[in-house]
């Protein structure tokens, strides 16, 4: 049995770890703006993305965002979730088809769809303008509001659905049950309900943190270019900088920081749910 | 029939090895070229006057397009420095990209026994790596109806009366900060006095676009009023209908020429070199400077007076015209793009 996860594991092996394994030394070489990488084996890279400033701008920003939008994602998608996983209805399948429409489209397509409806001259700001609310456009473009709403957009059909299954094996009768022995609304959602999908919380806040942390296209198509995420910043270093080694470190932080969160963040859940 | 796991292994295995073993002849022994270029109207112009007329017409050469903006393009070379077989057999690139590049030693040589069009180049845009393809002139772009009197030189950009009215594109943060030492009194070999200006002209509200082409959206509306762009660009611009002038700059206007080369580890070298000279025929020219607004770097292709006068510049403007010092900004380009990021759009 245990050959079948010999191809699965070849491939992350190959596709995964081994890129690593590279960056990871390639973070350590030094950068020269004329040889590209001189061979090294120093922590510099490291040292100066943890003190410099900017950086920690970087990061602080991206880790708001992503910790930021996960919250909302999971206040937004919580409702959601339960009453899809409560309908019954023959529409039940194509509502959770819809659900899943938005991620049909493109993370780019999505974003100039916001673009749009953000710009100066979108669709808001004129419907603002010829109503006369307003004399001159707004700013809702290149703003920190027009990320968080269009990460959103793209992460809340993974929460909803990861929720929705895990309600969906609560049985009924529980709630019933506490609501027989006078428990409100509002109670057995606290103290019945949730408990009970903590890990779908746990799982779907994991998954939208994950991709929140990794924002590229939103963030730079509707943070503009004065909004600065981590993921945008990795690219500015490979691509726009040459800076290879100085890349891969940033792409280095980015990961461990993403995984303690992760990994403190399912280890405070798991406890809450043992008691 | 029943699979046993010995015949899926094997065959699996087979299999694998058959397609793998496959995979680098397939292009290699093929009458095609695949050049590496960016999208947009550079590349359905390659395709249109040059891919299909000259190369599959007359050639009977297929050219595939690997499209990319230039930086991945860079990085794609680069990463493929070790490579035996490379994927790319002409690389497009900008001149001080290409000479980025060509420091690793990646381009074949270009001489005019490979490619005899060599000989109709200007001398001063030869290079030993590469061909130049068209070139134009960095200069500021006003609109007429609201900056009045016309500006003379990039310094104009620094005046306050053009506060919130002056716009950059943010992928052309390198090109901006020449221009901004060069209002400074700076050159193309001391950047120095651009971090002053640029942190100047951030207090009065200067605009930063994403791209190009929301900077010309930004045009277009009058959201701003002036900025610095190729001249060639200006002329795309106002053949669009965008209310632009240039001018040349009295400080100087950087020239920038965008070249081709073939790299080292090409699958198709004499289809490459067909392609170089298929780039420098006058016909194809032409017909790059009519619609792109880029002017010949040939001898022999000789534009009609009136686009002339459009995209070229006269005998005091070429005089103003400067030549880039590609390993001052190679070695500053990684701190003028943190100085960038990191102090001026901050």
């Amino acid at each position: 049995m245990a050959v079948l996860i010999v191809p699965a594991s070849l491939l992350v092996l190959g596709l995964l770890v081994a890129p690593m394994l590279l960056m990871l030394r390639i973070s350590l070489n030094q950068f020269s703006p004329t040889q590209m990488m001189i061979e090294a084996m120093s922590a510099d890279n490291y040292i100066r993305a943890v003190t410099d400033p900017y950086y920690q701008q970087v990061l602080g920003t991206t880790l708001g965002i992503a910790l930021l939008c996960t919250l909302l994602t999971l206040i937004l998608g919580f409702p959601a979730a339960y009453w899809l996983a409560r309908i019954e209805s023959r529409w039940k399948s194509l509502i959770t088809i819809l659900t899943l429409f938005p991620l049909l489209v493109g993370n780019v397509v999505r974003s100039a769809g916001w673009m749009a409806l953000l710009g100066n001259d979108g669709l808001i700001n004129a419907t603002l303008l010829w109503l006369g609310i307003i004399s001159a456009p707004l700013k809702l473009m290149y703003t920190p509001q027009a990320v968080v709403i269009g990460i959103i957009a793209v992460v809340l059909p993974y929460m909803i659905l990861t929720l929705a299954s895990v309600i969906e094996s609560i049985p009924r009768s529980v709630e019933e049950a506490a609501a027989n022995l006078g428990a409100r609304p509002g109670t057995v959602f606290r103290r019945v309900v949730l408990p009970l999908a903590l890990p779908g919380v746990a799982a779907g806040s994991i998954l939208v943190f994950v991709l929140c942390m990794n924002t590229y296209a939103t963030a730079i198509l509707l943070g503009g270019p004065q909004f600065k995420m981590m993921a945008p910043a990795v690219y500015d270093q490979f691509i726009r900088a040459n800076n290879w080694p100085f890349g891969a470190t940033l792409a280095f932080i980015l990961l461990a920081i993403t995984m303690i969160f992760t990994i403190v963040g399912s280890i405070g859940i798991a406890r809450r749910y043992k008691r | 029939m029943t699979i046993t796991r010995r015949t899926m292994l094997t065959t699996g295995a087979a299999a694998m090895a058959a397609y793998t073993a496959g995979l680098p002849g397939v292009r290699a022994q093929s009458s095609q070229v695949v050049v590496g270029t960016w999208g947009g109207d550079y590349g359905q112009l390659l395709g249109d006057l040059i891919d299909k007329p000259i190369m599959k017409t007359k050639g009977g050469i297929e050219v595939l397009q690997d499209i990319a903006n230039a930086d991945p393009r860079k990085t794609k070379l680069l990463a493929e420095k070790q490579s035996r077989r490379g994927t790319m057999d002409v690389a497009c690139l900008s001149d001080s990209d290409m000479y980025l590049t060509a420091q690793q030693d990646l381009f074949e040589p270009v001489t005019a026994d490979k490619v005899s069009r060599m000989n109709a180049v200007f001398p001063n845009l030869q290079k030993a790596y590469a061909i130049p393809h068209i070139y134009s002139a960095q200069v500021v772009l006003y609109n007429p109806n609201k900056v009045n009197p016309a500006p003379k030189g990039f310094a104009d950009l620094w005046d306050p009366k053009w506060r919130g009215r002056v716009g950059f594109s943010d992928i052309l943060y390198s090109a901006n900060t020449v221009a901004a030492a060069l209002a400074g009194g700076g050159s193309l070999s001391n950047y120095g006095p651009s971090q002053k200006k640029l942190m100047e002209l951030r207090s009065l509200d200067a605009k930063i676009y994403p791209s190009n082409e929301a900077l010309a959206a930004a045009l277009k509306s009058e959201e701003v009023w002036i900025t610095v762009m190729w001249l060639a660009r200006g002329f795309m611009w106002k053949k669009a209908g965008i209310p632009l002038e240039h001018v040349v700059p009295s400080e100087g206007a950087p020239a920038i020429v965008f070249e081709a080369s073939i790299p080292k580890n090409s699958r198709n070298k004499d289809n490459a070199f067909k392609y170089l000279n298929a780039m420098l025929e006058p016909q194809a020219q032409i017909a790059f400077a009519d619609k792109m607004g880029y002017v010949p770097t040939v001898k022999d292709a000789a534009l009609p007076p009136d686009l002339a006068k459009q995209i070229n510049l006269n005998e005091a403007e070429r005089a103003r015209l400067l030549q880039p010092d590609y390993d001052y900004a190679v070695k500053n380009n990684a701190a003028i793009l943190d100085f960038w990021n990191k102090q001026f759009k901050a």
